[in-house]
């Protein structure tokens, strides 16, 4: 009897010993990472959000790491890859806990909040050199690092939207590939069509800024004032106004479709011909190929120009250093991952380089795919480098659906959008 | 005296042990429950920042202000309470009469329970993508009432109450099962004798199942009633894959509208006392079942 109850007691005691020692072996881990770094090998950790599988992440760990310790035989790098939205959220939690890695590649959306959680280093005050390697990487990506005249990261890969067309359609309907807006409303109407199963002239997955900015843009007309602190008189311009305008009638018409939750997705409307034109990022190749191989009758073109051009949005990442990380060894990889060799190689894998010599590279220049973009990025622009980017974004999509799905009058709801986002940028 | 002593002595021995036998669990539940509700609830009056050197400012009341005036989270409560309505009540009563079936089968009586039950253990994902085919615009549905009635598509994730009862359609498809399986095993703990008496009387099996069955696992009731209700306020997954809200968030449920708020906004504050207020209604919601039950 006795004996059962020691033996009772000795198992809950080797219960807790057990589950408080799983937190031991990390702890061993960063030890030996300490004693490491004070001899000559610095450790530096990476997280990123290459897909575990794809054709990147064999760059980054095969050529591209092993090539960068064979230049920094000084410099070891511990690469772990994250799922995209895992890794915001991860790195926000590991900010709080002080406990960041060395270096993120963060999508540039998240900066600003990044920057605003006090998470990344500002390069442009620490380094020197950040003058130099800036100037060598394209501008538009660059202002995405961008918060308040200081450059919390460099661009790393880019990408922006493009036309995509349905060339049998467009040749059934006798209609030319728009260049401009007005020809692109036009084109929607004529390509859309009632028979038996509905074609819609143009498929927008959603009415959000990522999907709007770029017909705002084109059109003349502006989101927020100049340095983002105000929407009133921008938001709720007479362009704007129009714009929304048009944007609902095309869909009153039924030409414009997709982004309500019952809709066709983008991919499949497209390639089975029941979406005649979309807009969207060098992925659809991807996404074309790999779930209609058999569909080949589509081309693509930059974004149809308005008043202002032909202005896209901006996407892609940025590589940035974290607050508390090895400063030197982080700064090494940072510049190594945004030279010529490390871009063309990036770049040969589907990631579109922001490197101007990697840009002009042939290796590059001769990827067929990549032409029409590299096209649009020189006059692609950057969404509104602000903490509350997705506040006032959900307030955009709310207000465009208002107008588009609920008809509502176009100039109210955005001058009471444009109250609403001013509240929050108060 | 002595005895006395050493009975004493056993008991105190006694409680040493049962404490050592407690404390892993106690530990675990105060780091892993306690400790976060209380930060949760501390959170509710702050305009929390996340990030290692920012302040958070303290805000008083105004997370519960514009939890209380904001429309979007009347209008998530409100979906979340017409769902319950519709959900707990049709899981009750389906999965009470398919247990009742199930239970006076002599044969095949594993083969049902397992068909009834493999929507339970379903992951709600691949069931929200699934019935997404079905209800959307060209899904399935539409595509058999136009061939069969010749009638215009209904978009059916497309308003707020056609959403509200495809995804209530769900809800309860997939919860028959679980509480099929607890009915089950609470009619076979209802002693025969007593409907063995009540045939001697003269009974039909329609008034056994309202005076016999019905007052002997009426205590099971309760605790599905209470158990759907908490359930049908945590529901997320549907809504998020089949509506997310759209469009303008009419059919935002409570838990989507917290999710969105927590993390694409970064409005934590606000989270916190949506989900402090939203957990007193469900108390309140419980008390009152249980209040009522007793009476009854």
């Amino acid at each position: 009897m006795k004996n059962r109850k020691l033996l009772g007691i000795f198992l809950t005691l080797a219960i807790m010993i057990g589950l408080t020692s799983c937190t031991s072996p990390k702890q061993a881990e960063t030890k030996n990472k300490q004693i490491e770094k004070n001899e000559t090998v610095t450790n530096i950790v990476f997280w990123h959000h290459y897909n575990e599988q794809s054709n990147e992440n064999k760059v980054l760990m095969e050529i591209l790491i092993p090539e960068f310790e064979k230049q920094n035989p000084d410099v070891k790098v511990e690469a772990v890859s994250h799922d995209w939205a895992d890794l915001h959220n991860k790195a926000l939690v590991a900010a709080t806990a002080s406990n960041l890695p060395d270096v993120i590649r963060v999508d540039s959306a998240w900066i600003p909040e990044f920057v605003d959680a006090d998470m990344l280093m500002a390069l442009d005050e620490e380094f020197e050199e950040f003058n130099s390697v800036k100037e060598g990487i394209l501008t538009g990506p660059m202002d995405t690092a961008n918060v308040k005249g200081h450059y919390y990261g460099l661009g790393l890969n880019t990408n922006t939207k493009i036309l995509f067309y349905n060339t049998k359609l467009m040749g059934e309907n006798d209609v030319e590939v728009p260049k401009t807006l007005d020809e692109f409303f036009e084109a929607a109407r004529n390509l859309s069509s009632e028979a038996a199963q509905k074609i819609w002239g143009y498929g927008e997955p959603a009415l959000s800024g990522w999907n709007m900015l770029p017909f705002i843009w084109s059109n003349g007309g502006e989101l927020l004032n100049e340095d983002n602190s105000k929407a009133e008189g921008y938001l709720n311009s007479e362009a704007n106004v129009e714009l929304l305008s048009k944007f609902a009638q095309l869909y009153k018409d039924g030409f414009l479709s997709g982004f309500n939750s019952g809709d066709i997705p983008m991919t499949d409307g497209f390639a089975q011909g029941r979406y005649a034109m979309i807009i969207d990022g060098p992925w659809k190749y991807a996404e074309l190929q790999g779930g209609h191989a058999d569909f080949t009758d589509y081309d693509a073109t930059t974004m149809p120009a308005g008043k202002n051009g032909s202005i896209q949005v901006l996407g892609g990442e940025d590589i940035s250093i974290s607050r508390n990380a090895n400063k030197e060894a982080a700064w090494k990889f940072v510049k190594f991952m945004t030279n010529e060799f490390a871009q063309v190689e990036m770049g040969k894998a589907g990631q579109i380089p922001v490197n101007k010599k990697a840009l002009e590279n042939a290796e590059i220049t001769s990827i067929k795919n990549y032409k029409v973009f590299l096209e649009a990025i020189k006059t692609s622009r950057a969404r509104p480098a602000i903490p509350q980017w997705s506040e006032l974004d959900q307030i955009l999509t709310d207000a465009v659906t208002n107008v588009v799905l609920k008809g509502a009058d176009a100039k109210e709801t955005l001058d009471e959008a444009a109250r609403k986002m001013d509240e929050v940028l108060r | 005296m002595l005895k006395k002593i050493a009975k004493k002595r056993k008991i105190k021995k006694e409680y040493w042990q049962v404490t050592l036998l407690f404390l892993p669990g106690v530990i675990f539940f105060s780091l892993f429950t306690l400790y976060p509700i209380v930060k949760l609830f501390i959170m509710s009056f702050y305009e929390y920042k996340i990030g290692a050197l920012k302040e958070s400012t303290f805000v008083g009341l105004h997370n519960y202000i514009q939890v209380i005036s904001d429309e979007i989270s009347q209008a998530a409560v409100v979906n979340t309470l017409i769902y319950a309505l519709i959900t707990v009540p049709g899981q009750i009563v389906l999965g009470l009469l398919i247990a009742v079936f199930i239970n006076k089968l002599s044969k095949a009586k594993v083969f049902f329970r397992v068909l009834y039950y493999f929507p339970v253990i379903t992951s709600w994902v691949i069931v929200s993508v699934l019935f997404r085919y079905i209800f959307q615009n060209e899904g399935y549905l539409n595509y058999l009432i136009f061939s069969m009635l010749e009638v215009e598509p209904v978009h059916w994730l497309e308003t707020r109450m056609s959403s509200l009862a495809v995804l209530s359609i769900i809800g309860i498809w997939k919860g028959i099962g679980w509480s099929m399986t607890v009915f089950i095993a609470a009619l076979t703990a209802v002693p025969l004798e007593l409907y063995e008496v009540a045939e001697v009387d003269g009974s039909n099996s329609i008034k056994n199942f309202f005076y016999i069955t019905l007052p002997s696992i009426r205590n099971t009731i309760l605790f599905t009633f209470v158990m759907l209700t908490i359930g049908a306020f945590n529901t997320f997954t549907p809504v998020k894959l089949m509506t997310d809200g759209k469009p303008l968030h009419q059919t935002e449920f409570v838990l989507t509208w917290m999710y969105k708020n927590a993390f694409e906004f970064r409005n934590m504050g606000y989270s916190a006392a949506l989900s402090f207020t939203v957990g007193l209604l469900i108390s309140i919601i419980a008390i009152i079942q249980f209040n009522y039950f007793k009476k009854a």
